[in-house]
C-alpha cells in the first residue's frame, strides 16, 4: 500500500488570465516535511492558494490527490475539513471577530460531526497552546489579527494551525519578515505538530527556516515548474553546498531575487 | 401685500384644524398652550415633497396618513406588561394600546435620583425651556411640529443635577392595533454632573399597518453625560418617522446609538448641537433594509460653539431590494475654532438589486477647525470570505460572521449583554 498522502500532478493554474503555474508535480508521504523554494514570480503562493481553493485563481489542468480525493473538485471549505490547512502568508484581519470566538467555532467547524471539544477542553488546550507559543493571554480578546504587527499574525496563523490539527499543511512563507526570534517561536510550533499525522509543505524564500524546520525533501520551482526535487540526499547537499550551485545551474535569479 | 394662500395640503389627513381643536378642548390649559406652539409652526411648515432635496430619494407621499388614525386614551394602564429586558433597567415605561404604566424597580423617584412625568404634567419651570426648546435646530420641520402639536404619549424625565443612573430607564412600545398612528413625544433633561442611560425601544407585529411619528428633545447640561439608545424595530408593514434633536452645553457629553431594523420605511432626523465649549457628541448608527424595506436617514452635527467635537459612525447593510440613504451635515457655526468633527458612513452591499445612497456633507464656517467625513461601500471582502472557509466555515457561515462583524463597532457601544444579543439576533435572522 501506497504512504503517498498527497499527490499533486501536472498542475497548471492562472489568474486573472495569465498562467502561473505550469506543471507541478509533487508526492508527499504522510509525516513528511517538504520544503518549496523558488524566485519571486516562480508560483510559490500562487501553488499554495489553488491547493486550499483560493476562487481567485483558476486551475486549468492538473489534479491534486489527498486522502484518496482530487480536492480539486471540493470548495476551501471541504478542504478544511478534510484536514488541510494554509497559513497565510498575509493573514487578514477581520475586526468585529474576537479571536477567542473565531477559533472555537473553528475547531468545532472542522471537528467531525458528534465529535466536537467541550468548552472547557477547548479553553485547556488554547492556554497551552498560547503559553507554547508564547503568546500574550490578551492576544485572544482582541478582534482577529486586528492591528496584529507581522510577527503577531505569523504566531496566531500557527496557533491556529495547533488548534486545528491539520493533516495536511501548507506554510506559505510563514518565515517571511519575521525576526530570529520569532521565527524560532513559529518553528517550535511546526515542529509540535511534525509527525506521522501531519504532512507539511514548506514553502520559504529563504534557507533560514531550513535551520529549524528539518525537510524531509526539497524542491525548486521556477517559472511554474518544479524544477529539482530531491529527498535526504538533496537536503544534505544543500546544507553542505550552500544554494550558489542551484542558482548556477537554474539562473542567477534563484533564490536571490 | 397681504393675501390668503390657501393650501389644501399643508394639512396631513386627520391632523388639521378642527382636530387640533378637539383635541385640545380635551387638554390641560399648560397642554394646549404648548400644543398651540407647535401647531402654529406645523401649519407654517410646507408638507415635504420628492422635489425637496432631503426628500429626493424617499417619496414622503409613501408615509400613509390616509384611512389611518390617531390612537387615543394612551393614559396609564393599571397594570404593566413585562419584558425581560426590564431587569437591566432602574426603571420602566411600558406603552401599548392600552396605555402606559411607569414601573420604579429600584426606587429611583422617591430617592429623588429621577423625575418621571407625562409630558402633559411637566413641571412649569422645564415647560418654557426644554418642549419646543433649543434642541430642536431646525423648527420648520413639518413632522417634527406634527409631533408637537398632536402627540399621543409623551414623557418628561429628568436627572437631577450630580446624579448617577447605576441602570438607566427603558421606555419601550408595543403596539398591535392596526391602522393606528403612534405620535410618540420624549424630552430628557440631563442635568449638571449626572449621568444616565436611556433606552427607547419600539415593537410590532409583523403584519400590523402602523405609522409612528416620533419626536426626541435631548438636553444635555454642564458636565453631564447622556447615553441614549434607540432601538426601532417595528414590523415591516410599519413606517416610521423620527426627528430627534439633541443639545450638549459645556463639557457635556452625549453617547448616541440610533438602531433602524425594522419597518417597511422610514425616515429619521438626528440632530444634534454641540452648544458650549468642550461639549462631545458620539453618534452612532446601525441600520439593516432587507426584502422591500427602505431606510433614509439624515444626520447634523452642528458646533455652535469654539471648542467642540463630534464623532459619527453610521454602518449600514442593505440586502434584497432593500435601500438605504444616508445623508450627513457638518455645520460649524462663524468663529467656532479648535472644532473636531468626524463623520463616517459605512455602508455593505450584499447582493446586486440592494441600493445604498450616501450624502456626506461639509457646511463649515469657521476656520482652524479639524473636520473629515467619508463613506465606504461595498460587498463582504473576498480575502475575508476565503480566510473564513479556509478555516472550515461554510461559504453561508461566513458571509454571516462578517456581516455580524461589520457592525460589531456599533452592536458593542450598547454596553449591555442582553441589548447586545437581541440586536445580534435580529441582524443574524436579516441575513437570512
Amino acid at each position: 500500500m501506497s504512504t503517498v498522502d498527497i499527490e499533486i500532478k501536472n498542475l497548471h493554474a492562472e489568474v486573472e488570465g495569465k498562467a502561473i503555474l505550469k506543471g507541478v508535480n509533487l508526492k508527499i508521504n504522510k509525516g513528511e516535511v517538504h520544503a518549496l523554494m523558488g524566485p519571486n514570480g516562480s508560483g510559490k503562493s500562487t501553488l499554495s492558494n489553488v491547493i486550499m481553493g483560493n476562487p481567485s485563481y483558476e486551475v486549468t489542468q492538473g489534479e491534486i490527490w489527498f486522502k484518496g480525493q482530487n480536492i480539486l473538485e471540493l470548495d476551501p471549505t471541504e478542504r478544511a475539513r478534510l484536514g488541510v490547512f494554509l497559513a497565510f502568508q498575509y493573514p487578514v484581519a477581520i475586526p468585529g471577530v474576537s479571536a477567542a470566538k473565531f477559533l472555537k467555532s473553528a475547531v468545532e467547524a472542522v471537528a467531525p460531526e458528534g465529535n466536537k471539544p467541550s468548552a472547557g477542553a477547548f479553553l485547556k488546550e488554547l492556554r497551552e497552546n498560547i503559553a507554547y507559543l508564547e503568546m500574550d493571554d490578551s492576544f485572544i480578546n482582541r478582534f482577529l489579527n486586528d492591528g496584529f504587527s507581522g510577527g503577531e499574525k505569523k504566531r496566531m496563523e500557527i496557533l491556529q494551525m495547533l488548534m486545528l490539527k491539520p493533516t495536511f499543511a501548507v506554510m506559505d512563507e510563514t518565515d517571511s519578515g519575521l525576526d530570529i526570534d520569532a521565527l524560532r517561536i513559529v518553528s517550535k510550533g511546526v515542529n509540535k505538530l511534525v509527525g506521522p499525522n501531519l504532512a507539511v509543505l514548506l514553502i520559504t524564500h529563504y534557507e533560514r527556516i531550513l535551520q529549524y524546520i528539518k525537510p524531509d525533501h526539497l524542491h525548486v520551482l521556477i517559472d511554474g515548474r518544479n524544477v529539482l526535487s530531491g529527498g535526504p540526499e538533496l537536503v544534505k547537499k544543500l546544507e553542505e553546498k550552500g544554494y550558489d550551485w542551484i542558482r548556477e545551474e537554474f539562473g542567477h535569479e534563484v533564490l536571490v531575487s | 401685500m397681504t393675501a390668503t394662500i390657501e393650501q389644501t395640503d399643508v394639512w396631513f389627513p386627520g391632523f388639521g384644524e378642527s382636530e387640533f381643536s378637539n383635541l385640545i378642548a380635551g387638554c390641560g390649559e399648560q397642554d394646549a398652550a404648548a400644543r398651540k406652539v407647535a401647531f402654529d409652526r406645523y401649519r407654517l411648515c410646507p408638507v415635504p415633497t420628492l422635489r425637496d432635496e432631503e426628500w429626493r430619494r424617499t417619496d414622503p407621499d409613501r408615509i400613509p396618513f390616509a384611512g389611518m388614525k390617531r390612537l387615543e386614551g394612551l393614559d396609564r394602564a393599571a397594570d404593566p406588561d413585562r419584558n425581560d429586558l426590564d431587569q437591566a433597567f432602574d426603571l420602566v415605561i411600558s406603552i401599548s394600546d392600552r396605555g402606559y404604566a411607569i414601573t420604579d424597580r429600584t426606587g429611583i423617584l422617591a430617592e429623588g435620583k429621577a423625575q418621571v412625568c407625562p409630558l402633559s404634567q411637566m413641571p412649569a419651570d422645564a415647560l418654557g425651556t426644554y418642549l419646543h426648546g433649543e434642541a430642536v435646530l431646525e423648527a420648520n420641520r413639518k413632522y417634527t411640529q406634527l409631533n408637537g402639536a398632536f402627540w399621543n404619549v409623551g414623557f418628561f424625565i429628568r436627572i437631577p443635577a450630580n446624579q448617577v443612573l447605576a441602570h438607566g430607564i427603558l421606555i419601550r412600545y408595543e403596539h398591535t392595533t392596526p391602522g393606528s398612528i403612534l405620535l410618540p413625544r420624549l424630552v430628557v433633561v440631563a442635568e449638571a454632573g449626572s449621568v444616565a442611560k436611556v433606552v427607547e425601544w419600539y415593537q410590532s407585529p409583523d403584519d400590523v399597518k402602523l405609522l409612528c411619528v416620533g419626536a426626541r428633545e435631548l438636553y444635555v447640561r454642564e458636565a453631564a453625560r447622556l447615553t441614549v439608545q434607540a432601538v426601532q424595530e417595528w414590523g415591516v408593514a410599519s413606517t416610521h418617522v423620527g426627528e430627534d434633536w439633541a443639545r450638549v452645553e459645556k463639557d457635556g457629553q452625549i453617547d448616541w446609538v440610533t438602531l433602524t431594523l425594522g419597518s417597511g420605511f422610514s425616515k429619521m432626523m438626528v440632530g444634534c448641537d454641540v452648544a458650549e465649549a468642550n461639549a462631545n457628541a458620539y453618534l452612532s448608527g446601525l441600520f439593516f433594509a432587507n426584502e422591500h424595506q427602505h431606510i433614509d436617514q439624515r444626520t447634523l452635527q452642528k458646533h455652535s460653539a469654539p471648542h467642540t467635537y463630534s464623532n459619527l459612525l453610521y454602518k449600514g447593510a442593505v440586502k434584497d431590494s432593500g435601500h438605504s440613504v444616508y445623508q450627513g451635515v457638518i455645520a460649524a457655526a462663524p468663529g467656532a475654532i479648535g472644532v473636531d468633527a468626524y463623520q463616517m458612513n459605512n455602508n455593505l452591499i450584499l447582493n446586486t438589486g440592494a441600493r445604498a445612497d450616501s450624502l456626506p456633507g461639509l457646511m463649515i464656517d469657521a476656520d482652524d477647525l479639524k473636520c473629515s467625513h467619508g463613506a465606504t461601500m461595498g460587498n463582504i471582502d473576498p480575502h475575508q470570505l476565503f480566510y473564513l472557509q479556509s478555516r472550515g466555515f461554510s461559504e453561508v457561515e461566513a458571509r454571516r460572521m462578517l456581516v455580524l462583524a461589520f457592525f460589531e463597532e456599533i452592536i458593542a457601544k450598547l454596553n449591555d449583554s442582553f441589548l447586545e444579543d437581541r440586536i445580534r439576533a435580529d441582524v443574524n435572522r436579516k441575513i437570512g
